[in-house]
């Protein structure tokens, strides 16, 4: 066990890190050797042979695909590899399940976080854990207080997790692999339901982690997070490990993307602006479930990009633009037309595209081949009388996939049989097919590997010289590249819309995220800077997201 | 005491009575719905107990043994669901459904040599002391042995969900199983006993039927009070304290019904026998303008797909 208290607390203060070195000497805790893994024909990681050593925080770079999570996934013995070993303490070891490797040891935080709703903090940390018959419910929630004290990973053990935000969350998860004392923590993808305050706080606690000997690795795909909190990167690409960078030697941001990538890419994006026309969708006063009043125009000509963490009401927003939920009050003009009489005729000629985030489940249907997906929304441009023009239509499909480049081509095929992004490119070649003038597009990008990120955004930029674009995203990035000006909402509300140009507020994008508006900083603790993550600014306080009516007891006896 | 506090009270008495196959059945079906099984074969598990509770003490003479056996069947029974659910996949509602059709039929074809035959089973004995407490004693404690056993269930069941780590298990199997299997848990293990104890406690309910209810083997004798035990487990929103409280009220209205006809009301019969099924209707319709289904285990009736 590598998990000794550390003694070099106060060597350091201004850095995050207090105990880089001690454990530096220690031989690594796990070693994979020759790593190989296949899916039928597609190689998922080619004989990968990596270190991962106590108290260092190991970085997995590379693109969607580059095969991180299955290498990990067999590193916490959910996939079995097809050849190479995994040494722990020097002992070659197999994993027949998740459970192995938590006794060896190994846990992992997924992006679906696996906890239940309806139980608390307490209860979901020692779920299969408790080592007595009857629960003590005192007694647990004391352990899981201290556990959470000694790491920094703030948390009320009698919450229910149904009420708590993502970090809150993801949090717990972490302090279940601590409970078990695991030396290694897997973290896949950690950051990509975090505000920035919160990632702040994580990458604190995993510096905490480290300090005390835990070994972590760390997923991602974000160059600048994992240059910030990360002592050991290595590149993944196509399934091979292209680089391995200690510390000393991580080059800088535009190298570390090309080897990410295998070649240059251009992160940015040529957005010259256009002179917006005429507008094309008006929100006004907009109010609801999840929003309050809401304002908003988009012109022709320029995208508006609402920024923010999900689910801060852009899925209501969306809905009630897009038709699928009536506005309750406040009003909405789509193309000059009120909300009802927009909606009242039949869809198809409408001129208001939807790229919806969950292009799997609500833009396509996995059975149906492409065509059919096609027309979905395209229908009515082929119809004659009750009939389709299949054969027009398949004609159309042809170009689009063409033009779109989506591979595999054969339309034939069912969608389920094309990647993430392959499907997004579909989907887009279909709503842009219809000519609209409003376009609403929901995190467009997620889970596209870069190339396809540029093609989209190339898309989205183009169709501004004809239609106005909503753009939600999620990702920071995307918004500062590619739209006119910006929205960031928070709990339903948008705390403040402004121009891309407008530098200061661009700035304070980070804060008004964790919804402070920056010329009322009155609460001291959110004053902060969401940049660098700050020694002085503990992982302390509970999160504001959290729900705190939701501490009942259990159910009670009869 | 006056002609009508005692009628009163035996009508109580008989509310117990009547609401203990239902609460036992009840029991089982919400043990086993909060492991994340829905198991709709409630009245076909009930009716092979009582057949076999009733063949086991017929041959044997000890209740005991017909009351061990009526468990053992009924939750043999219960594993066929087990093995379309678990091993297979299969529709749980579906399966569910099979199995009563299933149990009904078995009992009936069984059964037809033994109707009408009578046997020993369990007999009414006051518990000493308790019996003597005003009103309540005669309401609670002048039954038999398998109407007590029934009184330590649901604060046995609730001990069990909230107080211990296997409840613990077999919560997180119902709500959430991939967080189960995270945690070092087998979910697929931990539904298998939800529906071995849910399907003994079926064979029980049954059980007392043909032992305690009535001392005799009749074709169709659940009739139905498997399916208000199904109803019942969303009435109560999964709690065992809300199961008293349901299967006694059902338990009221049949007794209330059986008094009615005795007396001679003057109410067509077909009429009463139907204010039970009436009532689980109703029932239903409220529990869901509350908002019930939400307190069902997130995970009920979704199969576990096995790991690559």
């Amino acid at each position: 066990m590598s998990d000794t208290p550390h003694t070099h607390a106060a060597v350091a203060p201004e850095t995050p890190r207090r105990a880089r070195e001690a454990h530096a000497h220690l031989p690594p805790v796990v070693r994979l050797d020759g790593i190989c893994k296949s899916f039928g024909k597609v190689r998922a990681n080619h004989d990968i042979t990596l270190d991962i050593r106590p108290g260092c925080i190991k970085a997995l770079l590379g693109e969607n695909g580059a095969g991180k999570s299955t290498l990990m996934s067999i590193l916490a013995g959910k996939l079995r590899q097809d050849s190479g070993s995994i040494i722990v303490d020097g002992t070659p070891t197999v994993f027949a399940s998740p459970r192995d490797a938590l006794r060896a040891g190994i846990g992992m935080v997924y992006q679906h976080f696996m906890l239940v709703d309806s139980m608390t903090v307490a209860e979901n940390v020692l779920l299969g854990q408790s080592p007595h018959m009857l629960l003590r419910p005192a007694r647990m929630r004391d352990e899981v207080a201290a556990l959470a004290e000694r790491y920094g990973l703030a948390v009320e053990p009698a919450a229910r997790v149904g009420g708590l935000s993502m970090g809150e969350r993801q949090r717990v998860e972490i302090l279940k692999l601590l409970y078990r004392d695991s030396r290694v923590l897997i973290l896949d993808e950690p950051t990509a339901v975090l505000t920035p305050r919160e990632t702040d706080q994580l990458f604190e606690a995993m510096w905490r982690m480290a300090d005390q000997g835990k070994a972590l690795v760390f997923i991602s795909h974000k160059l600048q997070e994992v240059l910030t909190v990360a002592d050991e990167i290595a590149i993944l690409r196509r399934g091979e490990v292209v680089d391995e960078f200690s510390e000393a030697d991580v080059p800088n941001q535009t190298v570390l993307a090309n080897r990410m990538v295998g070649r240059d890419v251009v992160l940015q994006v040529d957005a010259k602006r256009l002179a917006p026309v005429d507008t094309v969708l008006s929100v006004e006063h907009l109010s609801g479930p999840g929003l309050s009043d809401v304002s908003l125009t988009v012109r022709r000509g320029e995208i508006v990009a609402i920024a923010g963490v999900a689910g801060n009401g852009q899925k209501e927003l969306v809905e009630a633009i897009c038709g699928l939920a009536r506005p309750e009050a406040g009003e909405v003009r789509i193309l000059g037309r009120p909300w009802r009489e927009f909606f009242a005729g039949p869809p198809g000629r409408r001129g208001l595209a939807y790229i919806p985030e969950d292009r799997q489940g609500l833009a396509t249907c996995r059975q149906l081949d492409l065509v059919d997906n096609f027309l979905l929304t395209t229908r009515n441009l082929f119809a004659k009388g009750v009939f389709l023009d299949r054969a027009e239509a398949v004609n159309a499909v042809k170009r689009v996939v063409w033009e779109y480049n989506v591979q595999p081509g054969d339309i034939t095929a069912s969608a389920r049989a094309l990647s993430g992004g392959n499907l997004q490119k579909l989907v887009i070649g279909r709503e842009f097919f219809r000519k609209p003038e409003v376009i609403v597009a929901e995190n467009p990008t997620q889970g596209l590997d870069i190339s396809a990120t540029e093609e989209v955004w190339g898309r989205l930029l183009e169709a501004r010289s004809t239609a106005g674009v909503l753009l939600v995203t999620g990702d920071l990035n995307e918004a500062l590249e590619l739209a006119d000006r910006i929205a960031v909402m928070y709990r339903g509300r948008f705390i403040d819309v402004f121009d891309k140009d407008d530098a200061a507020k661009v700035q304070a994008i980070g804060l008004m995220m964790a919804g402070v508006r920056p010329d009322e900083p009155d609460e001291p603790d959110e004053a902060d800077k969401a940049g660098e993550p700050d020694e002085a600014d503990k992982a302390g306080e509970p999160d504001e997201l959290g729900d705190p009516d939701q501490k009942d007891e259990a159910e009670t006896p009869a | 005491m006056d002609m009508d506090t005692a009628l009163l009270l035996s009508i109580l008495a008989a509310t117990v009575q009547s609401g203990t196959p239902i609460l036992y059945a009840t029991l089982g079906e919400m043990f086993t719905e909060r492991s994340g099984v829905l198991n709709l074969g409630v009245e076909g598990m009930m009716i092979v107990g009582a057949f076999t509770a009733f063949l086991a003490t017929h041959l044997t003479g000890n209740p005991w043994a017909g009351v061990l056996a009526a468990g053992l069947c009924g939750g043999g029974l219960s594993l066929l669901h087990g093995v379309v659910c678990l091993v297979f996949q299969g529709n749980q509602v579906v399966s569910g459904l099979a199995l009563t059709i299933l149990g009904l039929g078995l009992a009936d074809f069984l059964g037809t040599p033994y109707v009408g035959i009578t046997t020993t089973g369990f007999q009414a004995f006051a518990v000493p002391v308790l019996a003597d407490i005003p009103v309540l004693g005669t309401i609670f404690f002048r039954h038999d042995a398998l109407v007590y056993l029934s009184y330590l269930l649901p604060p046995l069941f609730w001990l069990f969900m909230a107080r211990t780590r296997a409840g613990l298990a077999l919560r997180a199997a119902g709500e959430h199983p991939a967080a189960a299997s995270a945690a070092g848990l087998s979910p697929v293990r931990i539904r298998w006993c939800g529906i071995f104890t849910g399907g003994f406690l079926a064979g029980l309910g049954g059980a007392y039927l043909s032992l305690a209810y009535t001392h005799l083997w009749t074709n169709n004798m659940t009739s139905g009070r498997g399916w208000i035990a199904v109803a019942l487990v969303i009435f109560a929103f999964w709690r065992p304290g809300r199961a008293v409280f349901g299967a006694y009220l059902f338990g009221g209205v049949m007794a209330l019904q059986l008094r009615l006809q005795a007396m001679g009301a003057n109410l067509p019969s077909s009429l009463m026998l139907m204010l039970p099924y009436a009532l689980t209707v109703l029932v239903l319709l409220a529990s869901s303008a509350r908002g019930g289904g939400r307190a069902a285990p997130a995970a009920l009736g979704v199969n576990i797909e096995p790991e690559e």
